[in-house]
């Protein structure tokens, strides 16, 4: 089968290809942390409203995590929106003709993240409608969100696997395709489940924080939570970025490994940030999350070499034309600052107000 | 044709975007109007001092945020997902000539949503200024955010003077976006009205109910005037072919687009005599009347709105099925088939007419049809000899004007026809005769 990849756009690119590569890599961090609170914060919910009755710290764990979790939900969902931008104006060639492949299962994610999304709501608006049945419900809501990420795995490997697609639309045009064939698929989901898990036992040491005044005892009892998710979920990674590194085409597992410095400083200066960050998250959870930020941050930029290398020729960024519209882009970027302005006004006056009033009327 | 096409059975591609579509415009313009709604009844409450006015605006920003904030975001990334896998040409094309116009689009979004969730969650939080600001906020970036959508939905039907210059600036500010922004700004501020009636028919306070039913009514009628005048100014904005295609020009169409005005004048009508006239009898079945009417128009009308674009997907630029109209002389000397790389035609398929015909119809006619279900192309060819199937094909864009030209060479022609042919030809039969 002859490898057809789809030729650019000939409207060409809005803005260098750096500069959309920086945009692309940015957003995608500030999405992955979101999504990270969610997968992992729904499975917490999950267990937790599972054993809220047996328990009354998972009983209080479930109700604050259930309010924290629709809002991360709809963070999640709106920060993926600009790496998705992104990655259509840089990769669309790749991107659509992988997304077509398995269009149905493609598809599906919107059904699951609303189902999804629904149950989370149910869980903080209706508990004790729901009573026994809460749990379940929690736990549907987390298995929809562990299923979007699987299928987010599958499109991303296959967006980087052009030599497959000829065959698999020859095989099935009607988008029932998976890309169960890829040796990195398994490593590679596993590898950001486990980092969810890290990051949500780092969320939840945030949270017992907040309550350290107000209940001193759950809090005290949610870091020791937080801080097993996350020293465990931690420890492991180790193991499951190993076994997802191995799995790289030998080619791009080298460079990673001394054949090109600059990604193999990335890649393990990353490593070592998760190492620190495990040894300052029994001191100071606000330095083990900036921490962990920089790891993810690295790893963003390591997920995009590896893109860069199994492209290759096939389709590289840099070749591409560029028709750039700069006074486009200087209004965007002005009105992003103007919206983050907002933004911050609007969550200082909620926190500031952090008594809530008896009543409204002025 | 540059991307492999997505096989969709019986519905088709365009059933599947125009469902998730329909509905998502049903939300979204509900989005918009329910922030100006939220707000100004807020201060009226306010001001009037009535209690009970504020805590049913409470309630109604519960159903708000769940209706919003769930299924509006939802959906709405449902229909960037249907059609780039659909129309992936299409897409990226709106993705490269608009990518700052949708970055900045995502700025109010995400403006508008955080805007959401304080408005909401404060209400017994913040002071009465502070979320009445908040308020205020959430209102101007969900019209924003329209505004920039409009913008390039528009584009797609009106492309003025981009096709000569290139610039995002006439591709934005294109012949029909300022009418069709007053037409959505007026849909908002209905849609706004028609939800309330839902939420205030079911409360249980009669003289509140009796309030808020008539109050909500006023926006219904208020945003269902305004409606026609920028209708028609819309309609004098749109290409020649496009207004000819819905007056008589295409029957279908033609039938939708009076529907659409129909089902206005009944949803206004049921407004005035229902809700307006007789608040106090009014009850929740007869708002859900109300909103199915609201929804079956939303839905003519958006399909009228996309009929009208054929035979382009992008006007003037690219046709429905995907190729750009500077192509199509480079298409027409190379066939579809040597131009449609994804058809993976090989040396025996050249041999199989119809196996080769199936592939020329993937990739130049079943973007619009089926084969035997919506628009399905056995039923439109029924009982066509070859001789008048091969005319149809040469023919197409004279014939149909709201069908792109055929621009397969002899070989694949015929292949074309010879695989229509046996659709409703029994396979012997069609081996039989030369």
């Amino acid at each position: 089968m002859p490898v057809v990849v789809p030729p650019p756009d000939p409207a060409g690119l809005p803005a260098p290809a750096w500069l959309l590569q920086i945009l692309l890599v940015f957003t995608f961090i500030l999405h992955v942390l979101a999504m990270n609170l969610l997968l992992g914060g729904s499975v917490v919910l999950a267990l937790s409203t599972w054993r809220a009755k047996h328990s009354e710290f998972c009983a209080k764990l479930s109700q604050r995590l259930s309010r924290a979790l629709p809002v991360t939900m709809s963070l999640t969902i709106t920060l993926g929106i600009a790496p998705l931008l992104f990655v259509q104006v840089l990769y669309g060639q790749a991107f659509y003709t992988a997304s077509v492949l398995m269009a149905w299962f493609w598809l599906s994610v919107i059904l699951l993240v609303l189902l999804a999304y629904y149950g989370l709501y149910l869980v903080q608006f209706r508990p004790e409608w729901l009573g026994a049945k809460a749990g379940v419900v929690a736990w549907i809501s987390a298995l929809f969100i562990l299923a979007v990420g699987l299928l987010f795995t599958h499109n991303a490997t296959l967006s980087i696997s052009p030599a497959k697609w000829a065959e698999m639309y020859a095989a099935s045009a009607s988008g029932l395709n998976l890309n169960w064939s890829e040796p990195t698929l398994i490593p590679r989901y596993l590898h950001f489940v486990v980092a969810a898990f890290a990051v949500t036992g780092l969320g939840i040491l945030l949270l017992a924080a907040g309550y350290r005044k107000t209940d001193a005892e759950w809090s005290a009892e949610a870091t020791r939570y937080g801080l097993r998710w996350f020293v465990g979920a931690t420890v492991l990674q180790f193991a499951v970025g190993l076994w997802f590194l191995v799995k790289l085409p030998q080619g791009v597992m080298m460079n990673f490994l001394g054949m090109n410095m600059v990604d193999t400083v990335v890649l393990w200066a990353g490593v070592v940030l998760a190492v620190l960050a495990l040894l300052a998250a029994q001191r100071s959870a606000i330095g083990a999350t900036v921490l962990v930020a920089l790891t993810v941050t690295l790893m963003a930029v390591t997920r995009h070499r590896v893109r860069q290398m199994l492209l290759g020729e096939h389709l590289n960024v840099n070749t591409l034309p560029v028709n750039p519209q700069w006074a486009m882009f200087v209004i965007f970027a002005v009105l992003l600052v103007i919206g983050l302005a907002v933004v911050g006004w609007m969550v200082w006056q909620f926190f500031r107000a952090s008594q809530p009033q008896q009543s409204t009327t002025a | 044709m540059e991307y492999p096409f997505w096989d969709i059975p019986l519905i088709g591609g365009g059933m599947l975007i125009g469902t998730i579509a329909i509905l998502h415009v049903f939300v979204s313009h509900f989005a918009i109007g329910a922030g100006l709604f939220l707000v100004l009844t807020e201060r009226k409450a306010r001001q009037e001092g009535d209690s009970a006015l504020l805590e049913y605006l409470k309630r109604h920003s519960t159903f708000f945020i769940l209706v919003v904030l769930v299924f509006g975001a939802v959906s709405g990334v449902g229909i960037w997902w249907a059609i780039g896998l659909v129309h992936p040409s299409a897409t990226s094309a709106l993705i490269h000539i608009f990518v700052w116009a949708w970055a900045i689009e995502w700025v109010f979004f995400v403006i508008e949503l955080l805007a959401a969730f304080i408005y909401y969650y404060g209400w017994n939080r913040l002071d009465a200024r502070t979320h009445m600001t908040v308020g205020w906020i959430y209102f101007a970036g969900a019209w924003l955010s329209l505004l920039m959508i409009n913008g390039i939905l528009t584009f797609m039907l009106t492309t003025g003077r981009w096709t000569e210059t290139g610039s995002i600036i006439d591709a934005f500010f294109n012949p029909s976006m300022l009418p069709s922004l007053v037409v959505r700004t007026a849909v908002t501020i209905a849609l706004a009205g028609l939800y309330a009636l839902i939420t205030a028919s079911a409360e249980a306070d009669e003289a509140l109910r009796e309030k808020v039913v008539k109050y909500a009514s006023k926006w219904v009628l208020v945003g269902m005037s305004i409606i026609p005048i920028g209708g028609i100014w819309y309609i004098s904005r749109i290409p020649d072919q496009a207004r000819e295609i819905s007056m008589g020009g295409a029957p279908v169409v033609t039938l939708f687009a009076a529907a659409s005005i129909i089902f206005s004048a009944f949803v206004f009508l049921a407004t005035l005599v229902g809700p307006f006239l007789f608040p106090r009898r009014f009850h929740v079945t007869f708002a859900f009347v109300i909103v199915a009417l609201g929804l079956m128009t939303t839905g003519v009308t958006e399909w009228v709105r996309e009929a009208v674009r054929k035979p382009y997907i992008i006007y003037n630029y690219m046709y429905s099925n995907a190729i750009r109209a500077e192509e199509t002389q480079k298409v027409w000397e190379q066939g579809v088939l040597g131009s449609a790389k994804w058809a993976l035609l090989t040396e025996q398929d050249r041999h199989n007419p119809l196996v080769m015909g199936e592939k020329v119809f993937r990739f130049s006619c079943q973007s619009c049809h089926t084969v035997n279900g919506f628009n399905g192309i056995k039923f439109a060819v029924k009982g066509w000899e070859r001789d008048f199937l091969d005319m149809q094909i040469q023919k197409l864009d004279q014939l149909k004007g709201y069908m792109p030209p055929f621009l397969g060479n002899d070989e694949e022609r015929t292949a074309l026809v010879e695989w229509l042919y046996s659709l409703n030809n029994a396979p012997q039969q069609t081996a039989a005769r030369p």
